[in-house]
């Protein structure tokens, strides 16, 4: 296939500043960027003006449900939400039923992957069988078939003593773990930030400090033991300020922010909207500004959606009841443009580089620069269009979202992996 | 044409009442209950006209609101002001006296409060207005004034306690 | 879409003066005291008195609700609530039932939805729900037609409380506002303190805090005094002291050590009632009482005692609120 883009504007991750040009791809394969292009015959031309060609996004924390809660998504809706949000690659996480605990099931996932979904799938792998922080799961099997994050996402492992010694165990093979914090003591099942809010619901609320012990426990711990450690969805100021910390000590440790906690707050539930509840939970403003400055600066070294399916029966029960999480994949780069790049928050350079590059590179694979020579693997951005989060919209079978039926600037006109136009409108 | 009523009127109207009860009951013992609102300001009169006519009459309130066959139909509940009954219902000798006597629903309301209390030996009901067009059967036994009216005129009836000046305006057709 | 605001919300002071002419406003539902205004609540306390005017006829019943039909759905064992609203729903001449459901929790498999679907059906006018789970009885009223009182969600809100309590003080102090309400115990947990709480500040009442630092909510509005010992609250001279029950089955997870010690700390122990008589101080307490835990037995016979009041008071003020709220006219 030959595809001959005019007029874009390309965004890389070295900077904010877009670079004008033409793009030429072969057989799925970045042959010539440059000013005035010629078509080559039997092209197809796509006029880019005003629009900005990006790297594809890539999201390390999803939530597929496949298998076991195929109702809420499963790999092939779960992949189409990605491909219509930009994003190209995803990596699962095992909290499914059965767990993702052994070669077996990562053969599985890999299996369906293939037969359905357009877009790469990588898995995690859970530490401990079933997810139930009691016995180490199968680390070699998983790892043998390029598993590289070992989590049990979805809760922390309480069990230090374990947790050290998978992180001894581990830490001399080719992979990182990934940490859901949580002290389960201090929270509990309600998803609910302490603070004035909790206490106008009357819901005990689950304190940041939950988070942050649990944070700095296994930081701690990975930073004794020689471990790669990831953060996910950090929520709360002091836990950006404790990974700040931490990697001033020298430990080697990432973390992650989902758009989620940068954009909401828990004031935001209003009269129990359940499409505020997610854990870890929204916290305040201040917060909110923290985590800013946590992106901008690089503390946070990736974006992740935490995309959390949910049927909308689940989501209608009191707030106490409804399960946590909401969808991400369709909805993050849009939101972020709306909300950041647009008022000028932050830059595209940032935006590839923390929703594109990095997350690529912690999983072990190259980042997608548009370059000669490169793989196609990009998407368009409208600054100028809009995006309508309408059920017909979004992909995905849940559409457990804030932004369902809202409308924000910004659209994702085209979405390219190697020879294939994967999304065009 | 519109019908007005002066204060004059309306004293008028009252001290015929006045005249036609002591009339009837000139030794007989008997209590007012006025209903709110404005029954009550004219039973009120009518007490007061009594006493100086040298009987004194005890006098209760009562709010029918609570009786009302219509609180299904209205958006907005009647605020509740509460009745006032301090003598004994059993046995009594009641006249209900209202301001305006139209399709009778408030009377049947009222009696059925009324009993609520006790069982009077008898009900009277002294009306300053009937303006005919009844409803239920009921007819009043005291009348300050007939007035010749059409089902939906409305009357507004303004009473020096509950809104500064005495004045009765019948308004055609009001919808 | 509130997503970005940076309006930080402000809530309170509460108190907002009258506005001069304020028409009488309806509700389909009754479901806290947050979002009643001062005018609805004075209401609402305005109209309990001619219900409770009638308690002392022959006949305590009116016809204002005949032919109503009033469903109670209690998911927490409460024989008081229970009973005070049946009570006050006849009165009314409703036709009351009560939906029976098991008190352990909703059966599994049937959702709330579902639920709210078969009450939905049944065509009820009213709906009284009781429930642990906080913002349930929001959930209920938006999905039906029926009028929803919450008769307490959790530790969210209890508004029939909250206005009996309001009714009863200001039986006592005609006029509430700049008086003092010292509330006593566990607020953490309890919907009574939430709502009573607001309530009164609503009115104009200034309201303190009293308890052990884990029972006491570090998070609530700023406004409400906290006070860390008894002497100290007793010196600030409340007008009112309001004791919580001290829920002995939430010990599980232990808040303070001893029931001893929470007496000694915060109950209302003979020496402190002596105190509390001495400068005349009016006690009230939601029921069921702890005798020798809250309160001691002294204070039960003592002449500003409220509690037997709120339970009258606690009648006539459902009745006031079930003759306000109004269903949907539509369909």
């Amino acid at each position: 296939m030959l595809l001959l883009i005019q007029n874009a504007r390309i965004a890389s991750e070295d900077n904010d500043d877009l670079t004008p040009a033409d793009v030429l791809v072969e057989n799925g394969t970045i042959t010539q960027i440059g000013q005035g292009v010629e078509a080559p015959a039997g092209a197809k031309v796509i006029d880019a003006l005003g629009k900005i060609l990006m790297p594809a996004m890539f999201d390390t924390h999803i939530h597929m449900r496949e298998p076991g809660q195929e109702a809420k998504e499963t790999i092939k809706s779960g992949t189409e939400a990605a491909i219509n949000g930009g994003v190209t690659g995803v990596v699962l996480m095992p909290n499914t039923a059965p767990a993702i605990d052994s070669a077996a099931m990562v053969r599985m996932i890999y299996d369906i992957a293939e037969r359905d979904a357009r877009i790469p799938v990588y898995t995690s792998g859970c530490i401990t069988k079933g997810r139930e922080g009691k016995e180490l799961a199968g680390i070699d099997g998983m790892l043998n078939l390029g598993v590289k994050m070992l989590t049990d996402d979805g809760d922390a492992v309480p069990d230090l003593l374990l947790l050290k010694h998978a992180m001894e165990y581990a830490s001399e093979f080719d992979c990182f773990f990934a940490s859901h914090c949580e002290v389960l003591e201090l929270s509990g099942p309600r998803a609910l930030n302490e603070g004035e809010v909790s206490h106008r619901l009357g819901i005990p609320g689950t304190p940041a400090c939950s988070e942050e012990i649990c944070m700095d426990r296994d930081i701690r711990l990975a930073h004794a033991t020689g471990a790669r450690l990831h953060i996910q969805h950090v929520s709360s100021k002091i836990g950006m300020e404790t990974i700040r910390w931490w990697k001033q000590m020298g430990a080697k440790v990432t973390a992650e922010v989902s758009p989620h906690h940068l954009l909401f707050r828990d004031e935001d539930i209003g009269d129990y909207n359940t499409h505020y509840k997610m854990n870890p939970p929204l916290r305040t403003a201040e917060d909110n500004k923290a985590l800013l400055e946590g992106l901008k600066e690089g503390v946070f070294d990736i974006i992740a959606t935490d995309h959390a399916p949910h049927r909308a029966f689940e989501k209608s029960q009191d707030f106490v009841t409804a399960p946590n999480g909401i969808t991400g994949l369709e909805t993050a780069l849009v939101s972020l443009y709306h909300y950041f790049v647009k008022k000028g928050e932050f830059g595209w350079g940032l935006v590839v580089n923390r929703y594109s590059a990095q997350p690529r590179r912690m999983m072990g694979l190259d980042a997608v620069p548009i370059s000669e020579g490169g793989k196609a693997d990009f998407l368009l951005f409208d600054p100028e269009g809009e995006t309508t989060f309408n059920k017909d919209f979004m992909q995905s079978k849940s559409q457990n979202t804030p932004f369902l039926d809202k409308t924000l600037d910004g659209s994702i006109d085209l979405v390219v992996l190697g020879d294939e136009v994967l999304l065009e409108r | 044409m519109s019908k007005r009523l002066t204060e004059s009127d309306i004293a008028q109207a009252v001290s015929q009442m006045v005249n036609q009860i002591l009339e009837r009951n000139a030794s007989k013992e008997f209590v007012l209950v006025g209903i709110r609102s404005r029954g009550d300001e004219v039973a009120e009169r009518i007490r007061s006209a009594l006493e100086t006519a040298g009987m004194n009459v005890p006098m209760g309130v009562l709010d029918i609101s609570l009786y009302r066959d219509d609180l299904a139909h209205l958006k907005d509940n009647p605020k509740l002001q509460g009745s006032n009954i301090s003598f004994t219902v059993d046995g009594a000798h009641i006249i209900l006296v209202d301001d305006v006597l139209f399709t009778g629903r408030t009377v049947r309301a009222a009696i059925d409060a009324l009993t609520d209390y006790g069982r009077p030996t008898k009900v009277e009901l002294a009306v300053l207005i009937d303006r005919g067009h009844r409803e239920l059967p009921f007819a009043p036994d005291y009348v300050g004034v007939d007035l010749q009216t059409q089902r939906m005129d409305y009357i507004d009836v303004k009473l020096q306690g509950s809104d500064g000046e005495d004045s009765v305006v019948v308004i055609e057709n009001k919808v | 879409m509130a997503v970005i605001s940076l309006l930080v919300l402000v809530v309170g002071p509460v108190y907002t003066p009258l506005s001069s002419s304020s028409p009488p406003m309806t509700r389909k539902d009754l479901l806290d005291i947050e979002s009643l205004s001062r005018e609805e609540i004075e209401l609402l306390l305005d109209q309990a008195g001619p219900f409770k005017d009638l308690f002392t006829r022959s006949v305590k019943k009116v016809p204002a609700l005949k032919g109503k039909s009033v469903l109670t759905l209690f998911y927490e064992p409460s024989t008081r609530t229970l009973s005070s609203f049946e009570v006050a729903a006849k009165r009314l001449s409703a036709d009351v039932t009560n939906f029976d459901v098991p008190h352990s929790s909703v059966v599994k498999g049937e959702t709330i939805k579902d639920t709210i679907d078969t009450l939905q059906s049944m065509r009820t006018d009213y709906i009284i729900v009781r429930n642990k789970m906080p913002g349930l009885p929001q959930m209920i009223a938006r999905e039906t037609k029926a009028c929803v009182i919450n008769a307490g969600d959790g530790a969210h809100a209890h508004p029939t409380q909250a206005l009996l309590d309001g009714f009863t003080l200001r039986e006592v102090f005609p006029e509430l506002m700049g008086k003092k309400i010292l509330i006593v115990g566990d607020i953490l947990h309890s919907r009574v303190a939430r709502s009573t709480s607001t309530l009164m500040r609503k009115l104009g009442v200034e309201v303190a805090w009293l308890g052990p630092g884990s029972l006491v909510p570090k998070h609530g509005p700023k406004d409400i005094k906290r006070f860390t010992n008894y002497d100290e609250a007793l010196r600030w001279a409340p007008d009112c002291v309001y004791l919580l029950r001290v829920q002995m089955e939430r010990q599980a997870v232990q808040y303070f050590p001893s029931l001893r010690e929470y007496t000694k700390l915060y109950g209302v122990t003979d020496e402190r009632f002596k105190q509390l008589e001495a400068q005349g101080t009016y006690i009230m307490h939601p029921g069921p009482v702890n005798r020798g835990v809250e309160l001691c037995d002294a204070v039960m016979e003592y002449n500003r005692c409220l509690i037997n009041q709120q339970v009258e008071n606690g009648i006539a003020t459902r009745m006031a609120a079930l003759y306000w709220l109004k269903p949907n006219q539509q369909k």
